[in-house]
């Protein structure tokens, strides 16, 4: 891929310069606004048939909001997303529902993310309707047995309602949820951080499966490195709305370019206490700067330990491919040759 | 979808991919206990709320039941049977005009009931749609709806039903919408805050994310889980419309005598109560018994089907 915006018609899912705002609405009597949240502050990105792209980031960075955004359950601000071809953002309320079993969510709580008051065969049955609605009796429950098989749980259950499932399971039932409408984009938002870490690559296996096999591309969301780290085929860093790096898996974790996303990497703990010990740690100073007053210049500069100088306090540096495949956002001081690689 | 048929796993035709694997049948599955069963098996524990329980379904029998039993009607009057104490021809006693109590206690307590029924009924009806609406749709429709019941709620209720008899003459179905008028207020405050916080949680979202008309996802994913708050704060609602009766009809504007509710008869007893105590006692007695038991058992259901708010 030599754009980062690439071509609607061909490729699989483009987003072009999407931009989520949340206006806080004005003051009472002066009318003055309380501003405005930046949660998503264009975000430019092309994903290919098949593919895991990791989206990793702090808390608060917007990650949750660009999915959202892409999933549509939020309308973006400004930017348009194709899916397929389809531009999603043009679509009217009443024609994204019809759209809607072509991507699906994942969400990061298990305990919240079903209706505690349906059993898993009604909440499956009912995800199963959206695209074969001609089903039921026999048909739809042996569709729903087989749907849990491919998750990993045993059909006999499906009469059970999901307060009798552990955590691990229920996230298998959401998973099948999502599976259930047959779409080709998943969106995973944090889906294994609620999980007993037990639970979690039992969880990450199983996605991974499920994406090969069934031709499913999935944007995997997470704030824990090792996890993206593990899954993605390619990972794009978030920083306060915008994307800092984006690349292959190997090449963002062992060659970071961008400071932050060093910082990131260096927060990861090595399972060997020897390399644990002689692990040095790129430690950042404070919290992210509110998405409500974000910097001018480089978003990162109050944060970076190197210095920026006046003009990347106030320029937005490009981002640019820096090697074939792998972007960043090219501040000369949180990019430095001699700390790459 | 063409990528699709050619997984094995999920195939496009669902039911020839499926054909490979047992037939499920009803009997083989595991039947699972739905929030429903828990709670009522909770509440089976509950000694208080069963016994209350149990009481509640006594009274509402012998109320319905027992005017069909009695040889007395409410309304005869034998003036030479005026105001005796209990015996065996009147195990209640009768009034100063010589009507069986026990008969008018009856009676009385099928209105009380009826009104307590009727208008929380209304109330909820109005309450949970109401209350639904403003949460799901949200912003300034929400905002003007809610406007509107705290614009209700500081109407001074007495002042607000006496100008309605005033207007409209004494009339128990008057007395209904009176009180209905106010009793679901609360009730759509509940539920659109129980709307509100179930909107945000993740079900929801996947509901809306699955395409679900708006229709779908009030009716079968947002209603039935503020259901168990409902149910809680009906039961609760029945005493206090009963209440809410019984001190209209005190104060003479609900049911005009000769016709009896438990509030005209406890005012009637308070009269004489010096003289005749059992005329206030017997409907005193039943009125608050009614009352202790309807809120045993709402206590009861807020505990089992709500188990982390339960007290121990």
């Amino acid at each position: 891929m030599n754009t980062l915006v690439g071509n609607p018609q061909e490729d699989f899912l483009v987003i072009d310069d999407v931009k989520t705002h949340f206006d806080l609405g004005s003051k009472f009597l002066t009318r003055e606004s309380k501003g405005v949240v930046k949660a998503v502050d264009g975000v430019s990105l092309t994903i290919r048939k098949g593919e895991i792209l990791g989206l990793v980031g702090e808390s608060g960075c917007g990650k949750s909001t660009l999915s959202r955004t892409i999933m549509q359950l939020l309308r973006p601000t400004s930017g348009r997303i194709w899916l397929k071809g389809r531009e999603l953002t043009a679509l009217s309320d009443k024609q994204i529902r019809s759209e809607r079993i072509n991507f699906q969510m994942i969400f990061q709580d298990p305990y919240a993310s079903l209706n505690p008051r349906m059993t898993v065969l009604d909440t499956l049955a009912e995800a199963v309707r959206t695209r074969h609605p001609e089903l039921k009796g026999d048909e739809l429950r042996a569709r729903v047995a087989q749907l849990l098989r491919t998750v990993g749980l045993n059909p006999f259950q499906m009469k059970r309602y999901p307060h009798e499932f552990s955590g691990g399971q229920r996230q298998r039932v959401a998973i099948a949820r999502a599976l259930a409408p047959e779409p080709e984009l998943i969106i995973a938002d944090e889906p294994v951080s609620a999980l007993d870490v037990s639970i979690q690559s039992q969880i990450l296996n199983l996605l991974k499966k499920l994406t090969s096999e069934l031709g499913l591309t999935m944007i995997f969301i997470s704030h824990d490195l090792s996890v993206v780290r593990y899954i993605s085929d390619r990972i794009a860093v978030m920083y306060l709305g915008k994307i800092v790096e984006l690349g292959d898996a190997e090449a963002v974790v062992d060659h970071p370019l961008h400071i932050y996303t060093k910082a990131l990497m260096s927060a990861i703990p090595e399972p060997d206490p020897v390399s644990e010990r002689s692990r040095t740690r790129i430690v950042l100073e404070g919290d992210p700067p509110s998405p409500m007053a974000p910097p001018d210049g480089c978003k990162f500069w109050p944060r970076s330990p190197v210095e920026h100088d006046e003009r990347m306090r106030h320029e937005e540096p490009p981002f640019e491919e820096h090697v074939p495949g792998h972007w960043v956002s090219k501040c000369p001081f949180c990019v430095q040759e001699t700390q790459a690689g | 979808m063409t990528d699709h048929s050619e997984t094995a796993v999920l195939g496009d035709k669902p039911a020839t991919a499926a054909a490979g694997a047992p037939v499920i049948t009803e009997e083989d599955l595991v039947e699972g206990s739905s929030l429903w069963k828990d709670a009522w098996s909770r509440l089976k524990k509950n000694k208080l709320a069963v016994g209350s329980l149990a009481v509640f379904i006594f009274i509402c029998l012998f109320c319905v039941v027992g005017p069909f039993l009695s040889p007395y009607d409410a309304n005869a009057q034998d003036l030479f049977a005026g105001a005796e104490g209990p015996s065996a021809d009147h195990w209640f006693g009768t009034d100063t005009l010589g009507r069986d109590l026990m008969v008018r206690v009856m009676e009385g307590g099928r209105i009380s009931l009826l009104v307590g029924l009727v208008a929380t009924v209304v109330a909820l009806a109005i309450g949970v749609i109401y209350g639904a609406t403003a949460g799901y749709v949200g912003g300034k429709v929400d905002a003007s709806m809610m406007r509107f019941v705290d614009l209700l709620y500081a109407l001074p209720f007495t002042i607000f039903v006496i100008l309605l008899m005033v207007a409209f003459g004494r009339s128990m179905w008057l007395m209904f919408v009176a009180i209905g008028c106010v009793e679901w207020l609360s009730m759509a405050r509940i539920v659109r805050s129980g709307v509100i916080s179930l909107k945000k949680q993740e079900f929801v979202e996947a509901a809306v994310s699955l395409g679900y008309s708006h229709r779908r996802i009030i009716i079968r994913h947002l209603i039935p889980n503020v259901l168990g708050p409902v149910i809680v704060i009906s039961t609760l609602t029945v005493p206090a419309v009963m209440l809410l009766e019984a001190f209209l009809s005190f104060l003479g504007l609900g049911v005009q005598p000769p016709n009896a509710s438990w509030g005209v008869l406890i005012n009637e007893g308070q009269a004489n109560m010096e003289i005749y105590p059992w005329l206030l006692l017997f409907p005193a007695g039943f009125f608050a018994v009614t009352l202790f038991c309807l809120n045993f058992i709402g206590d009861g259901l807020r505990d089992a089907l709500d188990p982390k708010s339960a007290k121990d």
